[in-house]
């Protein structure tokens, strides 16, 4: 559906004949097509086309193709690939991941996402390297054709000093692997921790590295500096960390995320100063509505408080409420979600008898999984969420509550 | 044992005169409760080793700087070095003829180049380990240690004990600042010692204005997760046990939490 766009400038230099005095061309030769991509209308409108109804009638509001998409155009899907495969890269591009809880946040999939830009972007094409220290799913797809994985791990020793995860130790295998791959590009995600591997591995290769990145295209790179006030552009270096939100995430035929082999021991650096590590992870119950991952709400639909705190805490969630619920002082005002309360950042969202008030999916415009229970077909949050239950919400909760104790050991 | 607080030359976020940057004032009050835990923890007595914290900074003047003494420091020392010229050389040198057990930075400096790099390229030439985005320090039971929360996402933490000396970068979740005291940073005078001549820095990179560049807007687009959930994603009236089961297979299956 997409065919590759001439660019003439880059034809009229391949057909540059190196010579002295007027510039000349050797129109003959053959020529090398880019690979921008270009917007094809007729198969937009092809795509759009509902087919079967009497009129002609045109869904323009679909995101992907669908079902009868498929059945329409089978002879064209035929010749679609179905996997992405580079076989012999001209040249790397790393992508080191946090992935946590082996699944990519939407930040790591925007730094393949990027990665993925650069690859492509280079001369003969590149391939995208996803790094990561547990296995995680969905790499492919989100545009990683080789995996490295275990980068954390230097065995399967249970009492291993230094710590596997210890920053320095990961940064040093890192660093390896990076001299024995020479990649053009590593990329990192400004996260806590992707921003601190990133720093040490700058500090350490002592080469130039672009934090926190605005804005990334093939040729410029931009980070801002002075408080905001001024900033910071070049061709890519070969280091950088990307800015969340920055760079859009890939959306194209998924990769093969071949696995490939991992780094070879690093030098350990002797005794390490790490005496031991511990997590203590967060509370939901006291965490504030913006930094949490994964929020129950409640709305009008439901009566009965008691269970629903109840159920936020044994779903290790945090409560939240619609504006209505708050309004009635059934719910503390910092429980608001929405335009006018918390926009959240979280992952995952339970909407418990909400009916999803323009207002109200304001707020949770960032939440990649919804769920919805709700009584009625045809609320606005039934269609948000990605899984529905239609069933009255006072019936859910305490099945909830009391399957959650049958799975507790 | 001493500390030492790396002080950078900031400027206001919104003003741009010149200013301490938060996480540095922070940096501040940690290292003042760590000396007065020091000091009461060996009951009143005057401690073997006194604890000493003190600022220091690498720049060509001390403007912004002496705010440092309104937030509780009571010395601080300045590197003179041109304007523009790299700080890494001086501060190195400095602190490997004073060794300092525990050296605290911001997380970013506000009005420099904000790349937060400084504190690692130094753990480097020093040969220390750094640990970042620190939010509280106690005494381990290790002696020559000390226990450091990291701040993580999501609220959690990591309490690391890391033997001493180490470099430490501060987070802003840290405790607040102690608050400003205009006549304490009026009396206080920086002493000033001679820098390492080092060249101007020169960056790969070009400066130039700001331009502020939107970011993605935040929505269950296609490629994200809730896209590729295909079909099963409306029941309707299912029993209510059956609609428990259904909701929490999901919230395991796109991974948020484990309930078994
Ligand atoms: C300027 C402005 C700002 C606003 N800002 C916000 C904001 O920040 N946040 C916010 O939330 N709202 C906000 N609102 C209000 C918003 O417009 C809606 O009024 C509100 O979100 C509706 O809340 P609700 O869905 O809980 O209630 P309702 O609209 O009453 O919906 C209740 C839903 O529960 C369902 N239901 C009923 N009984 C049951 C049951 N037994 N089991 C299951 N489901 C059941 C119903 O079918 C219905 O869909 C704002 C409004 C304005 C004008
Ligand atoms: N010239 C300097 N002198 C002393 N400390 C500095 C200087 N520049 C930066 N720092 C420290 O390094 C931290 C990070 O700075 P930066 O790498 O510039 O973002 C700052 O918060 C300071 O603690």
């Amino acid at each position: 559906m997409n065919r590759p766009r001439r660019d003439p400038r880059t034809e009229r230099a391949a057909h540059a004949v190196p010579a002295a005095g007027r510039p000349r061309f050797d129109l003959a030769s053959d020529v090398p097509l880019t690979r921008r991509r270009r917007r094809d209308p007729r198969g937009e409108f092809a795509r759009a086309l509902v087919p079967g109804a009497a009129r002609l009638r045109l869904d323009r509001g679909q995101t992907g193709p669908s079902d009868f998409v498929m059945a329409y155009a089978v002879g064209a899907e035929a010749e679609l690939p179905q996997l992405r495969v580079v076989e012999t890269p001209a040249f790397l591009v790393f992508a080191v991941l946090d992935a946590g809880e082996g699944r990519l946040s939407r930040f790591d999939r925007q730094a393949l996402g990027a990665a993925r830009l650069l690859a492509d972007a280079g001369p003969g094409g590149g391939a995208v390297v996803a790094i990561v220290s547990q296995a995680v799913e969905g790499l492919g797809s989100a545009g990683a054709d080789r995996v490295v994985p275990a980068l954390g791990r230097s065995g399967d020793a249970a009492d291993d000093h230094p710590p596997a995860d210890d920053p320095a130790n990961v940064a040093r295998r890192l660093a390896a692997l990076i001299a024995e791959h020479e990649p053009r590009h590593v990329l990192f995600a400004e996260t806590p921790v992707g921003g601190d591997l990133a720093r040490r591995l700058a500090a350490g290769l002592g080469e130039a590295i672009l934090t926190d990145v605005e804005y990334l295209t093939a040729r410029t790179a931009s980070r801002a500096s002075r408080g905001g006030r001024r900033e910071q552009a070049g061709a890519p270096p070969r280091l950088m960390a990307i800015g969340e939100d920055r760079v859009a995430d890939y959306a194209g035929i998924p990769c093969e995320a071949r696995q490939i082999a991992g780094p070879a021991e690093a030098p350990s650096s002797g005794e390490s100063p790490v005496l031991s590590v511990e997590i203590i992870p967060g509370d939901p119950a006291t965490m504030s509505l913006a930094e949490t991952d994964f929020v129950v709400s409640a709305g009008n639909g439901v009566t009965d408080f008691g269970a629903f705190r109840e159920l936020a805490a044994a779903l290790k969630a945090t409560p939240g409420a619609s504006r209505v619920v708050c309004d009635a002082g059934l719910m503390p005002r910092e429980a608001q979600v929405g335009a006018s309360g918390t926009v959240l950042t979280a992952d995952c969202y339970l909407a418990l008898g909400i009916a999803g008030a323009p207002q109200h999916l304001q707020g949770i415009a960032g939440c990649e999984h919804v769920i919805a229970v709700n009584t009625d077909l045809h609320a606005a949050m039934v269609e948000r969420a990605g899984l529905a239950i239609v069933q009255d919400a006072q019936l859910v909760m305490p099945a909830l509550l009391k399957l959650l104790k049958e799975r507790a050991p | 044992m001493r500390i030492v607080v790396l002080l950078s030359a900031g400027r206001h976020r919104v003003s741009g005169r010149p200013s301490l940057p938060g996480v540095e004032a922070q940096a501040i009050a940690l290292a003042a409760a760590l000396a007065d835990a020091g000091e009461a923890g060996t009951g009143g007595e005057r401690p073997p080793s006194a604890m000493s914290f003190s600022g220091l900074h690498a720049g060509p003047g001390d403007e912004g700087i002496a705010d440092a003494f309104g937030h509780g420091l009571e010395a601080i020392d300045r590197l003179e070095i041109a304007e523009g010229a790299d700080p890494l050389p001086a501060l190195a040198r400095h602190l490997k003829e004073h060794p300092a057990e525990l050296i605290l930075a911001g997380r970013r400096a506000e009005g420099g180049e904000d790349t937060g790099l400084l504190p690692y390229a130094l753990a480097e030439a020093l040969g220390l380990p750094i640990l970042s985005d620190v939010t509280a320090i106690a005494a381990a039971d290790e002696p020559g240690a000390l226990r450091f929360d990291q701040a993580l996402p999501k609220g959690a933490k990591r309490r690391v004990t890391l033997r001493l000396p180490a470099i430490v970068t501060v987070h802003p979740l840290a405790p607040a600042p102690a608050p400003f005291v205009f006549a304490r940073a009026r009396r206080g005078v920086v002493r000033t010692l001679s820098g390492l001549p080092a060249p101007v820095a020169a960056s790969p990179f070009a400066e130039k204005p700001h331009r502020a560049r939107p970011k993605l807007m935040r929505s269950a687009a296609a490629g994200s997760g809730a896209a590729d959930e295909a079909g099963d994603k409306l029941h309707v009236h299912p029993d209510p046990q059956e609609a428990a089961r259904l909701i929490l297979d999901h919230i395991e299956r796109i991974g948020i939490r484990r309930y078994s």
